[in-house]
């Protein structure tokens, strides 16, 4: 026989008790600094890249500044000329450079926002509010009275009464404007494939002025982002008509991609997708998701 | 099994591979469990405490740290135009805190629930496509369903011959036959050629049926087949439920009569539960009431034992070569004993090893999938604590009891690590009383207290996230 007793039983039956409390709230309550997000390690390609990149740029700076160098020689006058062109040509790299990485910022901060809103951690989404509407004309005359709100239901209502319904205003202005130039275009435009062309840079555009509207100035791969996110999020089925345009229809109505970007809508017009994709963009550009 | 449906397998394996390439995979996780194991409070505990851990709370902190602390949002997807019912969890949560609690009613009908993870990414590249395409997002799909469906799986396979032998000499055994005399008295005294006359067919499905629900609720058996037999679900009893097992199979009127009935009854739950549910799922929880069923007795055990070997063996049919060749298949399978609270820490390690011993058979073969084995609490409802017993003082559990609220100090027994011999099941059968739930926020907001889920977890999706 075994030590321990076998049978199980129920032992004691005391008087009535609450439920218990295990203080279960307390002991999951968020730590104040969430752990960063994992490796941030650089991977094999990216690694790569950014060799070709440094040797390209070093490279091709080396050689100019040899021949800078050699200008000189000839003559001081054609070394400083030469000089000149070499720094305002590195100068437009370098500012295209930083522009791209301040469109990506933008972007990045209207993320920030929306995921500190979606956790409901006030202190980071006043963070990332402020420093979007500081940004912002349209925000300027409420300002003060965001920096003085004192939740984030106050403060989510405030953007929501003032500048947020101004930019899906001036959004939804922007989007019309396109509808009816494409409206146009689609009328005097002899070729059906042209026509297609039209369309898909006008829909480009469109999401550049939302997205400036916005506060973001997306570079190349900000709008390329953005172009993705929309085709993503609200209003798939629109915005991918638009992006992809007639000309790849045969590829989007392949059940593959459409499991993934959305089926494209065969009947509707161009305006209407322009309507549309102005209503998506906005979405994705919003700090505040729309409710 | 459809000519397409290898086709179809391998398009959904490229349209996963594209989804996946898009940073928007969608996985199944299959939640197997017989009736009673705790798959509605599981699930609704899963829900509560991943959208929990997406607002940032610290609810799951295994699974946290297996996927290195990229989860960033959860939200469950907003209803499309599906034809199955959404699984309410948060009507399950209100009531389980409520004052006084109310665990969920036996499941009586299919419902689904997708529930969208939004995670950083994992590496450079993998932000580089962020720029792109946004955040990963991984899209979790989710079942609850009666828990005696799950059987209706192994008979897929198996012809109305074939059934009724089988079921007929499980039924014959041990203190299944006592509760089943009636029903065997019946179809031993049927002629072989008994004539396809309705109210035979009616009569002995009346008392298959009474059989069936006296080994369920007074013996603890769960190797029940047809499951709609013992819970018809939402659309009732339908003619096709109305057969039952012959001992001269298919020979005669009558028993072709209930062959048809059979295949009809298979088709259905083929073509509405198994075929669009449990199809291409590639991460599964198998939940086992490993408790329930040693405290039931020596042949109810090994009838759960059974039960579960044979759900794992059709599981397996099921998939076999083809799923290897369509990268379908099974890639990482949690076994977890529910209700693991109903035993002091000691004894969970004991229990983990005796479900291990339950289910051995198929951990080891489950086919290129990962297992692994665990003790789990989906919601937390005892305490601790030390009581004497027989003059010796030995861990025990405390709660307050569903019934009355009174407080009680349950002694739950010995865990044995494997299978018991015969003397262990001398003292005769136990039945666990059902606690209250502790209390508990009705909102969610802080998930719900449980005690090992978010270990489970992390074998079981914390690759994915
Ligand atoms: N103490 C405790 N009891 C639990 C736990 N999980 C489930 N239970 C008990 O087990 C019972 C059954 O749980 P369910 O989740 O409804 O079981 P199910 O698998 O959905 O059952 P069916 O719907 O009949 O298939 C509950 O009513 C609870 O009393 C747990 O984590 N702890
Ligand atoms: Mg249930």
């Amino acid at each position: 026989m075994s030590e321990t007793p076998r049978g199980p039983r129920i032992l004691t039956d005391d008087a009535p008790a609450p439920r218990l409390d295990f203080g279960w709230d307390v002991t999951v309550a968020p730590v104040a600094v969430t752990p960063p997000a994992g490796r941030r390690g650089w991977s094999a390609p990216a690694l790569a890249a950014a060799g070709v990149a440094v040797l390209l740029l070093g490279l091709s700076a080396i050689d100019v500044g040899g021949y800078v160098a050699d200008q000189f020689t000839r003559a001081p006058w054609l070394g400083w000329l030469t000089l000149g062109v070499a720094v305002a040509g590195y100068g437009l790299i370098l500012a295209a450079m930083l522009r791209e990485l301040r469109g990506l910022a933008g972007l990045g901060t209207v993320e920030r926002g929306r995921a500190a809103v979606a956790r409901g951690d006030f202190a980071a989404a006043r963070a990332a509010l402020l420093d979007w509407a500081g940004r912002l004309p349209a925000a300027q005359p409420m300002l003060p009275a965001l920096r003085k709100a004192p939740d984030l239901p106050t403060l989510l209502a405030l953007l929501e009464a003032g500048p947020l319904a101004a930019l899906d205003r001036q959004a939804v202005a922007a989007g019309r404007a396109a509808a009816l130039q494409s409206l146009a275009a689609t009328a005097i435009v002899p070729s059906p494939a042209l026509d297609g062309l039209f369309i898909a840079w006008r829909g480009l555009r469109l999401v550049r002025e939302v997205a400036v509207i916005h506060g973001l100035r997306p570079g190349l791969l900000g709008t390329l982002k953005l172009l993705r996110r929309t085709l993503f999020e609200a209003g798939a089925v629109a915005a991918a008509d638009v992006a992809i345009n007639a000309a790849v229809t045969a590829v989007t109505t392949n059940p593959l991609v459409a499991s993934v970007v959305g089926d494209a809508a065969s009947g509707a017009v161009a305006a209407r997708r322009m309507l549309l994709l102005a209503r998506a963009t906005a979405r994705a550009c919003r700090i505040v998701e729309p409710r | 099994m459809a000519i397409l449906t290898p086709l179809e397998d391998a398009l959904a394996g490229v349209a996963d591979a594209a989804r996946a390439l898009a940073g928007r995979e969608r996985v199944r996780l299959a939640v197997t469990g017989l009736s009673r194991a705790g798959k509605t409070v599981f699930l609704t505990s899963l829900v509560a405490n991943l959208l929990a851990a997406g607002a940032g709370v610290n609810t799951l902190p295994a699974l946290a740290a297996a996927s290195g602390h990229r989860l960033r949002g959860a939200r469950l997807v907003p209803p499309g135009v599906e034809s199955t019912p959404r699984f309410d969890a948060a009507a399950h949560l209100e009531a389980l805190a409520a004052d006084p609690p109310r665990w969920p009613a036996r499941t009586e009908d299919l419902s689904t629930l997708e529930i969208a993870l939004d995670l950083a990414p994992a590496s450079l590249l993998g932000q580089a496509r962020g720029w792109v395409a946004g955040e990963r997002r991984v899209t979790l799909e989710l079942l609850d369903y009666p828990g005696e469906w799950l059987l209706d799986l192994p008979m897929l396979d198996q012809s109305y011959a074939d059934w009724s032998r089988e079921t007929l000499a499980r039924l014959r055994q041990g203190r299944r036959a006592a509760a089943a005399a009636d029903f065997l008295d019946f179809v031993d005294a049927l002629p072989a050629a008994a004539r396809d006359d309705e109210a035979l067919a009616r009569q002995g499905f009346r008392l298959y049926r009474a059989a069936l629900l006296r080994c369920r609720d007074d013996l603890g058996f769960r190797f029940l087949q047809p499951g709609r037999a013992l819970n018809p679900g939402p659309r009732g009893e339908a003619p096709l439920l109305w057969f039952f097992p012959l001992p001269g199979g298919a020979g005669g009127d009558l028993g072709r009569l209930l062959a048809r009935r059979h295949a009809a009854y298979l088709a259905d739950q083929r073509s509405a539960f198994f075929e669009p549910f449990f199809r291409r799922f590639r991460r599964q929880a198998v939940l086992v009431d490993a408790l329930g069923a040693l405290h039931a007795g020596e042949e109810a055990f090994d009838d759960t034992a059974a039960a579960l070997a044979a759900i794992a063996a059709s599981l397996r049919r099921g998939g076999g070569w083809l799923n290897l060749l369509t990268g379908q298949g099974v890639q990482h399978v949690g076994f977890a004993a529910t209700k693991a609270d109903h035993v002091p820490e000691p004894s969970r390690d004991s229990l983990v090893g005796l479900l291990r011993d339950l289910v051995g058979r198929d951990t080891a073969a489950a086919g290129g999938a990962t297992t692994s084995v665990h003790a789990i609490a989906a919601l937390r409802c005892t305490q601790d604590d030390v009581a004497r017993v027989e003059g010796r003082d030995v861990a025990a559990v405390r709660g307050v009891l569903l019934e009355g609220g009174r407080s009680a100090r349950i002694y739950p027994g010995e865990v044995p690590i494997r299978r018991p011999g015969r003397d262990f099941w001398q003292h005769g059968e136990f039945r666990m009383p059902v606690f209250r739930p502790p209390r508990l926020k009705g909102d969610g907001m802080a998930g719900m207290p449980h005690l090992g889920l978010d270990r489970m977890l992390a074998a079981v999706i914390g690759d994915l996230l």
